[in-house]
């Protein structure tokens, strides 16, 4: 099993070695060094919880780690001092610099970080290589149904703890609004792998924790959140919203630390915690919301009613058209865990770390929106 | 992020719900149950209110204060506590109940009501039923607030709770008086509806209010005049007894087969709390002044609800079907205000304006003519029309169904 030597892609990440050199915490490092500081006594102040991970120094497996949450919580388990080990199918580098994090931070964990490449369909391959390993601790960040589970429970027997990343998704739709963990669960989602996950894990004994994000945004977010949004505001484009605009949502920035939070916490035993923004949003409060975080002027909104569109199998909007947002009151209040980041700081720290330097995962396709502008025209 | 109130794109998002930053606590079962009158609800539909288990915003989340059980505080100091409520609208219920919990309680009650015990007003509801609040031991009497010392002469009370003013004009004889008279704590009912609108909901306490609220300088009043006071701001009360429009707006039309007309798309989310749990923590405010001391208090469900579910639970309690039908208030020309039992709620105009008549009447499944749903009906409760008024309108007409906004 061979550590993966680190990689540098910098041809991706353009123009970001200004500031890099006073950001060497990445967890959605902040430009602004008094946030900095705000937010590195944050983590310090999160006490007994903190104390019980960093303590002793556990052999952690990640499925998957390098695409979004797993880039962030890869980092902040090796800077505890934990063994952290990705298992992935090596499509995407083990480690890849981020815009923001210095060179000497970069090649510590890149030094460090361990790779078990394999593909987690292959349950037999999963079965013998983690029992050959025995992890303490594993997250599973991109599993998506029971079956995928399976093996690696049966592989790791004295696992002390599998925390599992399942979604909001999950929650029934209601007019009672938030979405607590306590709600009723749409059988028929089609999140209903997490589901079937998470009964999974409570049939197997296994001290499990699940949280339950709803969007999730930041730096190298592969889903297009915020991303949507930049593409039209630097276009100088209208931004189209469905029906009223005043569905309510929610965004998550914080997830890595919440994932590290519940790590070697009892409390966290057996405990599903939704886990996002403190506060909720509009979809039109949200688009305002993304032109602040820019530095755009405040945009155009246009309403429109999506029935009355043929989009195709194209989406014209990335977020369900409907109210969907969860209290974290949970995590609060048994974990000590909060928010750090508001939504427009959230924003403004993924605009200046990736969008707002060219980089981004989507190219930006105005199709939908021209169906919707160009009959709106049409008709005004 | 503080939305201009005349911007029609950000009216939408105003004050929608409030939240309160504490957890709700386990003590409170007893009042956790909607007392709709038919049982008729299967889901365990639970409002509670949002508690109080640190005294203050400032106070870092992560402290704990804990609470002792209620049954506890119940073998303890009983107190004497007047309550000066007011003679309408929707907080009048609150004095109501919480006269009834005190009393269960053992405390000593006293409920002040502004103007004549004669007076037309107190021919509604709440009032006409405080004989209960008289059978249960507590004392019923009516005044101004001005009076208040000659009302009350030579009586003293431990607790005070104003429940009438809404600006510092109104509460400050009653302030003035409870700290001549020694009164200990004084409590203030204020408004959910004093923060400033936001685009990032929920409101929590400590949010920006409007500086133009009363309720803001009866508050800061309060902190100056008495080392232990609290005040609440509720959002929207259900409860029987209620004064105000609430969910009996809702009953009335789903028991008479009408349909339910609700500005907008019905998507606009509002908070709806029962008056005894609002009475229930203030209960517990009195029980426990420490704890409650200096603080404000959001006094609402844990959970907010659309103005289409809150007409889909008023069916379900009521056990019988709703029809709801959106409408654009504007493009109809009715003043939502007057329409809608919920304020705040005006939505913003579909970008497509609708060209279509706007009667609303059409045929039911039954046979029957339905009554037109034009707002000034609904708000009555009659039609302006006869049914054969109706059939004879109708006449070779196509009927016309209210389009969704």
């Amino acid at each position: 099993m061979a550590r993966m030597v680190s990689l540098q892609q910098q041809a991706t990440h353009p123009g970001f070695s200004l500031l890099t050199s006073s950001l060497s915490d990445f967890n959605g490092a902040r430009l602004h060094s008094q946030l900095q500081f705000k937010r590195k006594m944050g983590l310090q102040n999160r006490g007994a919880l903190q104390v019980s991970a960093s303590n002793s120094s556990k052999n952690i497996l990640i499925m998957g780690g390098t695409r979004f949450i797993g880039i962030f919580l890869s980092r902040l388990l090796v800077k505890e001092g934990h063994q952290v080990t990705l298992f992935t199918r090596g499509k995407a580098p083990i480690a890849q610099q981020l815009p923001g994090e210095s060179d000497q931070d970069f090649a510590d964990f890149s030094s460090k970080i361990l790779h078990l490449k394999g593909d987690r369909k292959d349950s037999d391959f999963v079965k013998t290589s983690l029992s050959a390993k025995g992890f303490d601790v594993v997250y599973d960040i991109n599993g998506r149904e029971a079956v995928e589970v399976e093996p690696i429970i049966e592989a790791l027997p004295n696992l002390e703890q599998f925390i599992y990343c399942s979604s909001a998704g999950v929650y029934l739709k209601s007019d009672l609004l938030p979405h607590s963990e306590v709600d009723a669960v749409d059988p028929k989602s089609r999140h209903k792998g997490k589901l079937e996950t998470e009964s999974f894990l409570e049939s197997t004994g296994v001290n499990w924790t699940s949280i339950r994000p709803v969007y999730i945004y930041g730096p190298l977010n592969y889903n297009p959140v915020e991303e949507w949004f930049f593409h039209r505001l630097k276009a100088g484009r209208p931004i189209p919203i469905p029906n009223s605009g005043i569905q309510m949502t929610q965004l998550g920035h914080d997830l890595a630390t919440a994932f590290v939070t519940v790590l070697g916490n009892e409390k966290a035993s057996k405990e599903v915690f939704n886990i996002s923004g403190e506060k909720y949003v509009t979809f039109d409060g949200l688009a305002r919301a993304c032109a602040k975080a820019g530095g755009f002027p405040e945009p155009e909104l246009v309403h429109y009613n999506p029935k009355e569109y043929d989009f195709g199998k194209k989406k014209a909007f990335p977020f369900r058209d409907q109210h969907f947002f969860a209290s974290i009151d949970k995590a609060k209040h048994v974990l000590g865990w909060k928010p750090e980041f508001d939504l427009v700081e959230g924003l403004t720290d993924s605009y200046e770390l990736d969008f707002g330097r060219g980089t981004f995962r989507k190219e930006a396709d105005f199709s939908t929106d021209d169906i919707i502008l160009g009959k709106s025209l049409v008709t005004a | 992020m503080a939305a201009a109130l005349s911007s029609p794109l950000t009216s939408a998002s105003s004050v929608l719900f409030s939240s309160s930053n504490y957890p709700s606590l386990p003590s409170f079962s007893p009042s956790q149950r909607l007392s709709f009158s038919h049982s008729a609800l299967s889901s365990s539909y639970s409002v509670s209110p949002a508690l109080f288990t640190f005294p203050s915003p400032r106070l870092s989340p992560t402290a704990a204060v804990s609470f002792s059980v209620r049954a506890a505080t119940a073998a303890g100091e009983k107190k004497k506590v007047l309550i000066v409520n007011t003679n309408s609208g929707g907080h009048s219920i609150i004095g109501f109940y919480f006269a009834k919990e005190l009393l269960g309680s053992g405390h000593n009650v006293t409920i002040l009501t502004v103007g004549e015990e004669g007076s037309d007003k107190m021919k509604k509801p709440p009032f006409n039923r405080f004989s209960e609040i008289v059978s249960a031991g507590g004392r019923t009497v009516w005044g101004d607030p001005p009076e208040i010392g000659k009302v009350l002469a030579g009586e003293t009370f431990d607790v005070v709770l104003d429940n009438n003013g809404k600006d510092l004009d109104a509460v400050r004889p009653v302030a003035d008086w409870a700290k001549e008279t020694g009164v200990k704590q004084f409590l203030f009912i204020s408004s959910a509806g004093i923060y400033l609108p936001t685009e990032e909901p929920p409101h929590v306490e400590g949010d920006a209010v409007k500086g133009s609220a009363g309720h803001v300088g009866v508050e800061k009043y309060m902190a100056e005049t008495f080392s232990n006071w609290a005040s609440f701001r509720p959002q929207y009360m259900i409860g029987s007894g209620n004064n105000k429009d609430c969910e009996e707006w809702f009953f009335d039309r789903i028991v008479r087969n009408r349909p339910v007309p609700i500005p907008g798309s019905g998507m606009q989310l509002t908070n709806i709390s029962h008056a005894k749990d609002l009475s229930s923590m203030l209960t517990l405010a009195v029980e426990k002044p420490e704890a409650a001391s200096g603080n404000i208090f959001n006094s609402v469900s844990e959970r907010a609800v659309t103005l289409d579910g809150m007409a889909k639970l008023c069916a379900k309690a009521a056990g019988l079907p709703v029809e709801i039908v959106h409408y654009d208030p504007k493009a109809i020309g009715v003043d939502a205000k007057k329409a809608f039992p919920f304020r705040n709620m005006v939505q913003k105009r579909s970008d497509r304006a609708t060209t279509k008549p706007l009667f609303l009447s059409y045929e039911h499944a039954s046979g029957m003519w339905i009554f037109n749903v034009c707002c000034c009906c609904c708000c009555c409760s009659t039609s302006m029309l006869s049914h054969e008024q109706q059939r004879k309108f109708w006449d070779g007409r196509e009927p016309q169904t209210c389009l969704r906004i």
